[in-house]
């Protein structure tokens, strides 16, 4: 069967534009990602921001689950490649049925939309805990992170109450985004290499931390298949303990 | 700065204690200061042997006068002796905190010259931490048993949370292992304590008219806890499950953990051997079962026994009563789908919510991801049932199903049949007495954050 692929333009602001476009287009396929697999017979439709079919979608989905417009935020923001559709699956599913459809678990749409908004929320709660702040010589905090979708921005309303009055940035290095906190308000800004001069302290600490790390460890329970379940290697380039445990050169690990 | 040396004999004698939970408390960021705590607790970091970093766990001196023979610390252990002075201890704390390594502070120390000196110290520094350095973040206060009731009230008002380590479910094996202590030194502050947080929730309650908020209140917002060795002297699992039990419902303890004992000492007193940690954490299925399940620990073990080791304790339960089931997931109430093997609390949400829109199939069940290698023999869907008939044959199976690794989701036609249709008369419902108030009150202490949090494994 051929699809009608209903291109966003990246950013999701055009996405219940195209909701609104293909909500009754049996062959519709949302997709924000550059490099989908069209097939021979696939149309491609641009879809453009509108503001208006954007309110009249969200003012009806409202009416239905005054979740939903957070569900289907958080779906998107998800980097898997079938997330718009997903959330377009959503919305009808919500549609069809009058209420909130979240439990309707034996659904396939909604079990993958809740997988989605899940990997989201725990990515963005296990960063809340994994980032690592460095504190630069005019006494800026900054964190780098790689995360799989976009969160950071998610991050800003943990960290601005937690470290009121500090200024901070916390850099999507993967995305190219950082969000920046001045002590009193927040921006995100495109940003793609940063340079960092970290203060004289900074290595005593980071040390410390890492003996701390070392000692705190039980070395006759090692366990590190729970260790890499509850948090994962990918998160570990980051962290500036020894989380592998192996010895690195030059160290005289004791 | 503290140097290196001093932090690893600081956090070696601190790192065994178990408690790491960073939850319970919804302490704000005052103005002016640094931190705040997030109810559910953050994990920071793991180590390699899969325990979380969340607090920064450390005495604040190792020199005891104490003789626990347990205890690497003890007074005549030949030991490198080390403290910190509390200014030091702040500002590691904050530069800490600063950089996201932690969430707070767990702080514990050895009884140095006495125990009202000691406690005294220990009131000094998260003082002087919250009052001067003005951190909000979560401060874990370990008690020190015989100090004096003024100290410890005035240290628990600065706390989120404070604990006083049981460490052995007898009055007699406190006795030959732990000289110092008694029950009352360990059981008086629980009381005092409990007895002080619900004075000041009342005192709340007066002025507001309101109930306080969980995690709220000026008194230990994230409550007490307390920890057990395992294996280091006689008690049944019977026996600590009950005496766990009694302190969740008298001193409405928040957890209580369960340590496996490892050797770290020698002395004729104390078994050579360690534990093993299958028995340890089949006390926290048990201990998990009466804290988010319902149970009571009658229902778990008889008071002089010890928990299976071949299958988990709600398997065990359900063996015992078989007769309750299978039950029709369908219908079941969410108590009565929290008692089947291998459904959790997880699960039981799942289904309740799911089976709302439409009838549940088996195959509705494990796309849903509910875990049915145990649960099979104890549910029907729809009034099909996919299991083994037979105790003996279902009792093999859990066993197994417990030791496999990586077990495989059931196949629908795994075995000769596609399900069997039972007739209506052998879906028998099981019926629940749902006792007290008190006691529905004490199964949903838990909150949906506490609930997550228990389910990522990082309470």
């Amino acid at each position: 069967m051929n699809r009608n692929i209903y291109c966003l333009d990246g950013e999701r602001q055009s996405f219940f534009a195209a909701v609104f476009d293909a909500y009754n287009d049996q062959n519709a396929y949302l997709s924000s990602s550059a490099n989908l697999q069209a097939e021979l017979g696939d149309i491609c439709i641009r879809v453009e921001e509108n503001e208006e079919k954007t309110a009249r979608v969200l003012k009806k989905l409202k009416t239905i689950d005054a979740d939903a417009p957070f569900d289907i935020a958080t779906i998107l923001r998800n980097s898997a490649e079938d997330a718009p559709q997903t959330a377009l699956e959503y919305i009808r599913e919500t549609v069809k049925t009058g209420r909130s459809v979240k439990g309707k678990l034996s659904s396939p749409w909604v079990r993958r939309a809740m997988d989605l908004r899940g990997q989201v929320l725990s990515e963005s709660h296990r960063l809340k805990g994994f980032l690592r702040f460095q504190e630069t010589l005019n006494g800026v905090l900054y964190a780098a992170c790689s995360p799989d979708h976009l969160v950071i921005d998610l991050l800003l309303p943990h960290f601005t109450v937690r470290l009121k009055g500090l200024a901070f940035v916390i850099h999507d290095v993967k995305r190219g985004l950082a969000a920046m906190y001045d002590g009193k308000s927040c921006v995100l800004v495109r940003a793609q290499n940063a340079e960092l001069i970290v203060s004289d302290r900074e290595s005593a600490f980071s040390s410390l931390w890492k003996k701390y790390y070392d000692t705190v460890n039980i070395g006759s329970r090692k366990n590190t298949r729970q260790q890499k379940n509850y948090m994962p290697v990918r998160y570990w380039k980051f962290l500036n303990e020894n989380a592998s445990g192996e010895k690195i050169d030059g160290e005289n690990g004791e | 700065m503290i140097d290196e040396a001093r932090l690893k004999i600081l956090v070696d004698g601190a790192k065994y204690d178990v408690s790491c939970s960073s939850s319970g408390s919804r302490r704000k960021n005052k103005e002016g200061g640094v931190g705040n705590a997030a109810f559910g607790g953050i994990c920071h970091s793991f180590t390699q042997d899969g325990r979380c970093i969340s607090l920064l766990k450390m005495l604040l001196s190792n020199d005891c006068v104490f003789d626990c023979k347990y205890c690497p610390n003890r007074r005549g252990a030949d030991v490198p002796r080390a403290s910190i002075m509390p200014e030091e201890l702040c500002e590691l704390v904050m530069e800490f905190y600063r950089r996201n390594y932690i969430e707070g502070l767990f702080l514990s120390s050895a009884v140095r010259v006495s125990p009202d000196y000691t406690m005294e110290l220990l009131l000094r520094t998260v003082k002087l931490l919250r009052e001067v350095y003005r951190f909000n973040g979560y401060i874990h206060l370990k008690g020190i048993p015989h100090a004096d009731p003024l100290l410890t009230q005035a240290a628990a008002s600065y706390a989120d949370r404070m604990s006083y380590n049981v460490e052995l479910p007898s009055e007699q094996s406190l006795k030959l292992l732990a000289p110092q202590k008694t029950k009352e030194s360990v059981l008086l502050p629980m009381r005092q304590l409990e007895e002080g947080r619900r004075e000041a929730a009342a005192l709340v309650k007066l002025r507001t008219g309101k109930t306080e908020r969980k995690g709220t209140g000026k008194f230990l917002p994230a409550g007490q806890t307390t920890q057990m060795i395992v294996g280091a002297s006689p008690e049944s699992d019977g026996k600590i499950l009950r005496l766990s039990e009694a302190l969740y419902r008298r001193f409405s303890l928040k957890r209580v953990y369960f340590s496996s004992y490892i050797p770290v000492v020698k002395d004729p007193l104390l078994p050579q051997t360690s534990a093993g940690l299958l028995r340890e954490h089949r006390l926290y299925q048990a201990d998990w079962l009466m804290r988010f399940y319902g149970f009571d620990s009658g229902e778990i073990i008889p008071e002089g026994e010890n928990l299976a080791m071949e299958y988990d304790p709600k398997s065990a339960w359900a063996l015992r009563n078989m007769h309750l089931f299978p039950l029709e997931v369908n219908r079941a109430s969410v108590e009565e789908l929290l008692r089947v093997p291998g459904i959790g609390a997880k699960g039981a949400y799942k289904i309740v919510a799911a089976r709302k829109f439409s009838t549940l199939t088996f195959e509705d069940l494990q796309k849903m991801r509910i875990v049915l290698k145990r649960a099979r023999h104890f549910i029907t869907c729809g009034g099909k049932f996919f299991g083994l008939e037979g105790e003996e044959r279902v009792k093999a199976a859990l066993s197994s199903a417990e030791f496999s690794e990586n077990a495989r989701q059931v196949s629908l036609f795994e075995g000769d049949k596609a399900g069997l249709l039972l007739p209506p008369s052998q879906t028998p419902k099981l019926e629940l007495q749902v006792k007290s108030q008190k006691v529905q009150k004490f199964l949903l202490s838990s909150t949906p954050e506490i609930a997550r949090s228990a389910l990522d494994g990082q309470l």
